[in-house]
């Protein structure tokens, strides 16, 4: 093909027509294939999340019974607890970190920087990101509850109305941490380092939501107790666990008062979490810093 | 400057001296603490997320019974004490070994590597300075780790022996996976993708090498696999001195502290011969400043 | 008339080191008044950290000017950037292909720009077709940008700027990490572009000869102002008033006559440089006509047998040109 041929093709001006959805889809698709591409990266990962429930169920034979009973879950399994935990925190860290680390990467590769210089609008970036976060990190909390319930045979009430609900439940814990997730990534932009600030969302939301022990117990911690209480997690957690360990239906009062929280959080949280991103993004501007190659 | 004066600079005769390796070392701790210094926020943050796993397990030993750990013979402090000595040596080791790969892998990234390695320093001094920086950095969080600990009321049966039998332990603990990390990059270095690997390594050693539970709740296969790792001897040393008043003229811990020394010894040339080989490679495909 | 680029006093300051480690700011672009007509090949040259590409990159609304404005296709770059993105098409030689996904093929990543910029699903698939032919990177399209060559990876940023079709290009050292040929070729593709589709072409490079090659009309910047602003004509007649002779010459016994006879020769406007060591010489001479100088030096230092060990044209620097342009030092 010749200068001339090449030309007379771009003769045609075709009209350009702005669409939300395909800029999300475009993102979400380059990204997949990225993630893809690092096959041992999942493998490893896999191995490590059967790693890990593996040491839990270990960690469950040194607990004593009698002191999980009456936190509200009748008799209860600890290994079922925890597992309920340690596959939603996991998701949850897993969403934020991931997204954080392609920006990373996108920032160190002078690609966020092209992206910025295209007609996306940085919403659908963040959208596309997002959604491909979520679906990853969803194979990895269905593998947890799968091999907890196949494997180790954790006593967790399975049925297709409980499934359906904690889908939910789930759906709604990651609306109500999108825009603490944008947040966090309107902060890296402008820092340019993300695993410090995820490990610590991560320790925190392990420590406070009460993944491996009964909330019950920072009782005795009124300051701790209440942060507890202002995380979104605590709440999703609580309504996971009676939905998986006791069968309780969404439309029960306990579950109805954690749903109705996480609306809120959803409605307040992500104008905020956009209005951070927004910060981060002139700041990075203004300072010239889109790419650091 | 006229190029007349360069030349005439560069013309003057110098003897040539090499640079003794503890120099060329301490030059790379001095400058990798200056960039972890300009981090003073992340650092900040780092230290909230210690603490908060310290906290974390102490919550988590209310309600556990003392009754496994003490059939294991660690006779004082109960599940806590036992659960912080884990926590803080895996992650001391496991820090360790990260902060490793991260600086190899910040060094292709900014493209430093490449000139550092063709500044006429020999591979082992350069990963001699990478590897004692990150072990300062994680010997101070693992004191930040022990003191929460103490502060939450973790308790010790020691005597005048067994802290210094501790403290041997420890450096044991450095020189072995010493190896460790330095194997590790070796793959990096041809593979691009470290982390992963690490991680895995960080959740085997949690898994098998009695972090969290005493060996003795594991399946015998599980528990057998635990006893080729060094973290696994280290764990059961330290808790020995500190939990149980023993010190290094115990028979348990000597046996500790031989399968260390044992494992130093094989593993240190292995790990030397991998890096090697990595590093060859990636320069043989000329993707040693590729990330 | 029309402008596709126009710059009101535009400025930015960074905070950084200035000399000796000292921190203050640094004026990466200072007070830059420009207009650029619609159609216009316009080049814009000027040494390594003279701001071209911080101008460019404010013009892409990728860095927030500190002070004045910018409007690029008749929209403000800071109240109206995203009319602005979609205007213009960017190449960024310096990021060295950086700026590409490396774990994406090359079809893959000019699909996810394509649909970043709007275009339809079959326009891109035939656009992507055509521009991989034309790069001759057919055969290698679905191969990961990782196992891609420097001057692969600058084709595929090239097609990505062009996908869509916009009437201002950006080109930022476009030529950069390309072969002669495929230079060539490219400098053709914006010519025509530029003639054909009237499409408005800012071409920033350190190679005068290229945009001599290519624009209408140059700009020269310097420490973040441009300190000329000029038709190519005008720069072409300062040009080959100061373009130079230099000459090598080995084993010269008695470097005073051979200068004196270089002098005597009427074509030789003024020697501008002499430096002599160790039985070699070098002079550098401003000449009338430096296709004629050549050979005619070399037959007069021929004939007293004076060895040459080179003799060429060599391009002035930026300092001559500003030296000569703007009369100061």
């Amino acid at each position: 093909m010749d200068v001339e041929e090449l030309v007379r093709l771009l003769y045609e001006d075709i009209p350009r027509r702005s669409s939300e959805l395909t800029h999300i889809w475009a993102v979400f698709w380059a990204n997949f294939k990225i993630f893809l591409s690092y096959r041992s990266w999942v493998i490893t990962e896999t191995l490590s999340t059967v790693a890990s429930i593996a040491m839990y169920s270990f960690m469950g034979l040194q607990v004593a019974p009698d002191k999980l009973s009456g936190i509200g879950y009748g008799d209860v399994d600890w290994l079922a607890f925890a597992l309920i935990g340690v596959a939603t925190a996991n998701y949850l860290w897993m969403c934020i970190s991931r997204i954080s680390h392609s920006m990373l990467n996108e920032i160190r590769e002078g690609t966020l920087e092209y992206i910025v210089s295209t007609s996306i609008r940085m919403r659908s970036y963040i959208i596309g990101q997002s959604i491909r976060g979520f679906l990853v990190s969803g194979y990895f909390m269905a593998g947890v509850i799968l091999v907890g319930l196949f494997l180790l045979k954790v006593p967790l009430v399975v049925t297709f109305e409980t499934i359906l609900s904690f889908l939910m439940i789930i759906t709604l814990m990651v609306g109500s941490y999108v825009g603490i997730g944008v947040m966090i990534a309107g902060i890296i932009l402008v820092y340019k380092r993300g695993d410090p600030l995820t490990f610590l969302f991560a320790s925190i939301t392990e420590f406070l939501g009460g993944v491996l022990f009964p909330i019950g117990y920072l009782r005795s911690y009124p300051l701790l107790w209440s942060l507890a209480w202002l995380m979104p997690y605590t709440y999703a957690l609580d309504a996971a666990r009676y939905i998986l360990l006791v069968g309780g239906s969404l439309t029960s009062p306990s579950i109805l008062n954690d749903i109705i929280i996480l609306v809120v959080y959803t409605f307040i949280t992500i104008p905020i979490g956009f209005k951070v991103f927004k910060w981060g993004y002139n700041r990075i501007r203004a300072e010239g810093t889109t790419a650091t190659y | 400057m006229k190029d007349e004066q360069i030349i005439q600079l560069l013309s003057e005769k110098i003897f040539l001296r090499k640079t003794s390796t503890p120099r060329m070392v301490a030059s790379f701790v001095i400058r990798d603490f200056k960039v972890w210094w300009s981090y003073k926020l992340w650092t900040s943050l780092d230290v909230a997320g210690t603490v908060f796993s310290v906290v974390t397990y102490y919550l988590f030993s209310l309600i556990t019974t003392s009754q496994q750990v003490q059939e294991a013979g660690y006779s004082v402090g109960g599940y806590f004490t036992f659960a912080l000595i884990g926590i803080a040596f895996q992650r001391y080791v496991s820090f360790a070994v990260e902060g490793i790969n991260d600086s190899i892998r910040d060094e292709q990234w900014n493209g430093t590597i490449e000139t550092i390695l063709s500044a006429a320093t020999d591979f082992k001094t350069f990963l001699l300075g990478e590897v004692c920086f990150s072990f300062i950095i994680s010997t101070a969080f693992l004191i930040i780790s022990m003191l929460v600990g103490i502060l939450l009321g973790a308790s010790f049966n020691i005597t005048l022996l067994s802290i210094p039998s501790a403290i041997l332990m420890s450096f044991l603990l450095i020189s072995s996976h010493m190896a460790v990390g330095v194997l590790s990059t070796g793959i990096i270095m041809k593979t691009k993708e470290g982390n992963p690997l690490t991680w895995a390594f960080s959740w085997i050693t949690q898994l098998i090498s009695g972090v969290f539970y005493p060996l003795n709740l594991l399946p015998w296969y599980l528990g057998w696999l635990g006893r080729l790792f060094p973290l696994t001897y280290t764990l059961d040393g330290i808790r020995l001195c500190l939990q149980s008043g023993q010190t290094l003229f115990s028979p348990a811990v000597i046996s500790d502290v031989a399968s260390l020394i044992i494992f130093t010894l094989a593993a240190t040339p292995i790990a030397l011969f991998v890096f090697k080989k990595g590093y060859n490679a990636a320069r043989r495909d000329g993707s040693l400043g590729q990330y | 008339m029309k402008y596709a680029v126009e710059a009101f006093n535009l400025t930015k300051a960074f905070k950084g080191e200035i000399d000796n480690g000292e921190r203050g700011v640094v004026k990466a672009v200072d007070q830059v008044n420009l207009k650029v007509r619609e159609g216009e090949l316009f080049g814009l040259l000027g040494p390594n950290g003279a701001g071209k590409t911080t101008l460019i990159k404010i013009l892409c609304t990728i860095i927030l000017p500190s002070e004045g404005t910018a409007k690029v296709n008749g929209y403000d770059v800071l109240e109206e950037s995203e009319k602005v993105r979609s205007s213009f098409g960017w190449f960024h030689g310096e990021t060295g292909g950086r700026s590409l996904y490396w774990r994406l093929s090359a079809e893959d990543n000019l699909r996810f720009y394509a649909y970043l910029q709007n275009v339809p699903r079959d326009v891109a698939e035939k656009r992507i077709d055509a521009f991989l032919e034309f790069f001759d990177l057919m055969k290698d399209r679905r191969k990961l940008v990782k196992d891609y060559s420097t001057g692969m990876k600058v084709k595929v940023m090239l097609a990505r700027a062009l996908l869509h079709n916009p009437p201002i290009l950006f080109m930022d050292e476009p030529t950069i990490g390309l072969d002669t040929l495929s230079s060539v070729e490219t400098r053709r593709l914006l010519k025509t572009l530029n003639t054909e589709l009237g499409k408005t072409i800012i071409f920033t490079s350190h190679n005068m000869f290229e945009v001599e090659q290519l624009c209408e009309r140059v700009a020269i910047m310097r420490s973040g102002k441009i300190i000329i602003d000029s038709s190519i004509t005008t720069l072409k007649d300062t040009l080959r008033d100061i373009r130079a002779i230099e000459v090598d010459i080995r084993d010269s016994k008695n470097p005073d006559e051979i200068i004196q006879r270089l002098s005597q020769m009427p074509m030789v406007i003024k020697i501008l440089e002499i430096r002599n060591r160790a039985d070699n010489l070098f002079v550098r001479l401003q000449v009338e006509d430096e296709y004629e100088a050549i050979p005619q030096i070399t037959e007069r230092l021929h004939s007293f047998g004076t060895k040459i060990q080179s003799i060429r044209q060599v391009e002035p620097t930026f300092e001559d040109i500003f030296v000569k342009l703007t009369g100061k030092e």
